[in-house]
């Protein structure tokens, strides 16, 4: 096996060993959408423009474990082998650093991928959830999002101190943003001004994309907003990322 | 052969701080280096400078012939490397982190030989950071020896070890030693630099300021030694006083030790007895230690122990 194989195989496996990662990455959204199908049901209600609430809201979940995956999981994983001493030893090596970032990233990219697509799944095939537009573009739209948000947690990882200091902005961060993407409560149900603040979110940014992919109505707006993100976010990171 | 490690006049400077001062030595194939040293003398900076994980800011470093700074993909291939605070990622075991590092050479060891060579093969799928001290630090060994290296770099390998695990460390370094690489290490354990080292360096204060055997620095630094015996029979005292390396002469009842110093003087005491023709039993010599050694060249007494 290459090296790069190798090391994806090894990085693939000891995050699928670890709880955490596997309960937000790949468990927790079709978990989430069995919940939320079982409680609202999916049929067609006046209130989501004559759609059911599964399939107008099924997508919005992908943002919780984007999110999660990106900007909590990727820090404190890394902060806590950089402060190890793990990292380091990686560089006493050939390898190329670059190497491991992308096996980690390419990694974690299809773990969540793979848990979006077992949520569409489960809202596809057990409450009967169809997209107007279509799937792949809906994948394409959660490919590019988690990207985005790993690349943040990465660049998080860069700046931050200590892995205290990770483990608290990650989630100082996360909760809000959740909150006003609209994955959880309507973006309708907040007052103006808070609404408009979170177009400003990247994550909010994901989820009109998401809808926009699923409703058939696909914008540009937000794939312009996340490509930035993606760029600031891996300049950040390839600037401020320390080994050790 | 030349040699495998040549420092010239390494300087290092952390900000206003100068670590080291001009260190110059060299290592030669196939044997145990040692560098010992108080904490903080530079030890750990110099091998990292040597190993290419930090930059020196003036002098010469040669290792295998290849500049650390300038070659360091060649330097990783050919050398091994033990880093004073080592972790893996968490959530692999023994024999991934093994398969895994061996992948990233061009011509690796093989894992499963590694690992019974290192006494790990029962721990082949247990998690690295689930082993004993011992045990981690003997996966940690493995990964420096997966590529073949022709010469070894360990930091500090048995700190924080029992001494039970520290005994089966030092078998394993001399079993490098005779499987042919050059090894080079540091150490703050006197014991540790006198049982395995082949030639002994002293760092203090960013230079080296000895650099021999273990008999030769002991015996360069003219450090006491005592020899002991029992006589029956009249003690020729003048006569022993009188040697030039002798520097006192004590009688208890029957034993007598004498105190002096060099590598010749208890042959001349014994010289002295049989020309008198005293019988001299249970003849004891002690010599002076490393630990001595240290604490003349340096003032400082070595690190304690960690319990």
């Amino acid at each position: 096996m290459t090296a790069f194989a190798r090391l994806t195989s090894a990085l693939a496996k000891r995050t699928l060993r670890d709880p955490a990662a596997v309960f937000f990455m790949l468990a927790f959204a079709p978990f989430y959408a069995v919940v939320m199908g079982l409680i609202f049901g999916n049929d067609p209600r006046p209130e989501f423009g004559g759609v059911g609430y599964v399939d107008a809201n099924l997508v919005d979940f992908s943002a919780i474990v984007v999110a999660i995956a990106g900007l909590v999981l990727v820090p404190i994983d890394l902060v806590g082998q950089r402060e190890t001493g793990a990292l380091r030893r990686f560089r006493a090596t050939p390898l190329r650093p670059i190497a491991y970032v992308a096996a980690d990233l390419l990694v974690r990219w299809v773990i969540a991928l793979v848990g979006i697509g077992l949520m569409i799944g489960v809202g596809v095939l057990g409450f009967g959830a169809r997209p107007e537009g279509s799937l792949a573009g809906v994948l394409i739209m959660a490919a590019l999002g988690t990207l985005v948000f790993l690349a943040l947690g990465y660049a998080l990882t860069a700046v931050v101190p200590t892995l205290g200091v990770a483990q608290l902005i990650g989630n100082v961060l996360v909760y809000p943003l959740i909150i006003l993407s609209g994955a959880t409560v309507p973006l309708a149900l907040l007052p103006a001004g808070v609404q408009a603040a979170a177009q400003a979110s990247p994550l909010t940014q994901l989820v009109v994309g998401l809808q926009g992919a699923w409703a058939g109505t696909p914008a540009w707006t937000p794939v312009v907003a996340l490509t930035g993100v993606l760029a600031a976010a891996t300049l950040v990171a390839a600037r401020y990322f320390r080994w050790e | 052969m030349s040699d495998v490690v040549v420092c010239q006049d390494v300087v290092k400077a952390y900000g206003d701080r100068q670590v080291l001062r001009g260190v110059s030595f060299a290592v030669r194939p196939g044997e145990v280096f040692g560098m010992i040293g108080p904490n903080g003398a530079g030890k750990t900076t110099l091998m990292e400078c040597i190993e290419g994980l930090r930059r020196h800011d003036g002098g010469a470093i040669s290792v295998l012939g290849l500049d650390p700074q300038r070659q360091t993909r060649e330097l990783r291939e050919r050398t091994g490397v033990q880093l004073q605070s080592s972790a893996l990622p968490t959530r692999i075991t023994v024999r991934e982190a093994l398969e895994l590092f061996a992948s990233f050479y061009a011509d690796p060891a093989d894992p499963r030989t590694l690992l019974e060579r290192l006494g790990l093969a029962d721990k082949a799928d247990t998690y690295v950071e689930k082993l004993s001290g011992g045990q981690r630090q003997r996966v940690f060994i493995a990964l420096a020896l997966v590529n073949r290296p022709e010469v070894v770099f360990l930091d500090e390998l048995t700190t924080g070890l029992e001494p039970q695990a520290r005994l089966a460390i030092w078998d394993v370094v001399r079993d490098i030693r005779d499987a042919g690489t050059t090894v080079f290490l540091t150490t703050h354990f006197m014991e540790e630099a006198e049982r395995l080292c082949d030639r002994v360096a002293v760092l203090d204060r960013g230079r080296v300021v000895a650099l021999d055997t273990v008999p030769g620095l002991v015996a360069r630094l003219g450090a006491p030694t005592r020899l002991s015996f029992t006589v029956e029979g009249e003690l020729p005292l003048a006569r022993l006083e009188a040697l030039p390396d002798v520097s006192r002469v004590r009688r208890e009842g029957q034993r007598v030790t004498v105190h002096g110093s060099g590598e010749r003087f208890p042959q001349e005491v014994v010289g002295v007895l049989s020309q008198a023709g005293v019988w001299a039993k249970d003849l004891e010599t002690e010599r002076a230690s490393l630990e001595a050694v240290f604490l003349e060249l340096t003032g400082r007494e070595p690190a304690a122990e960690a319990a």
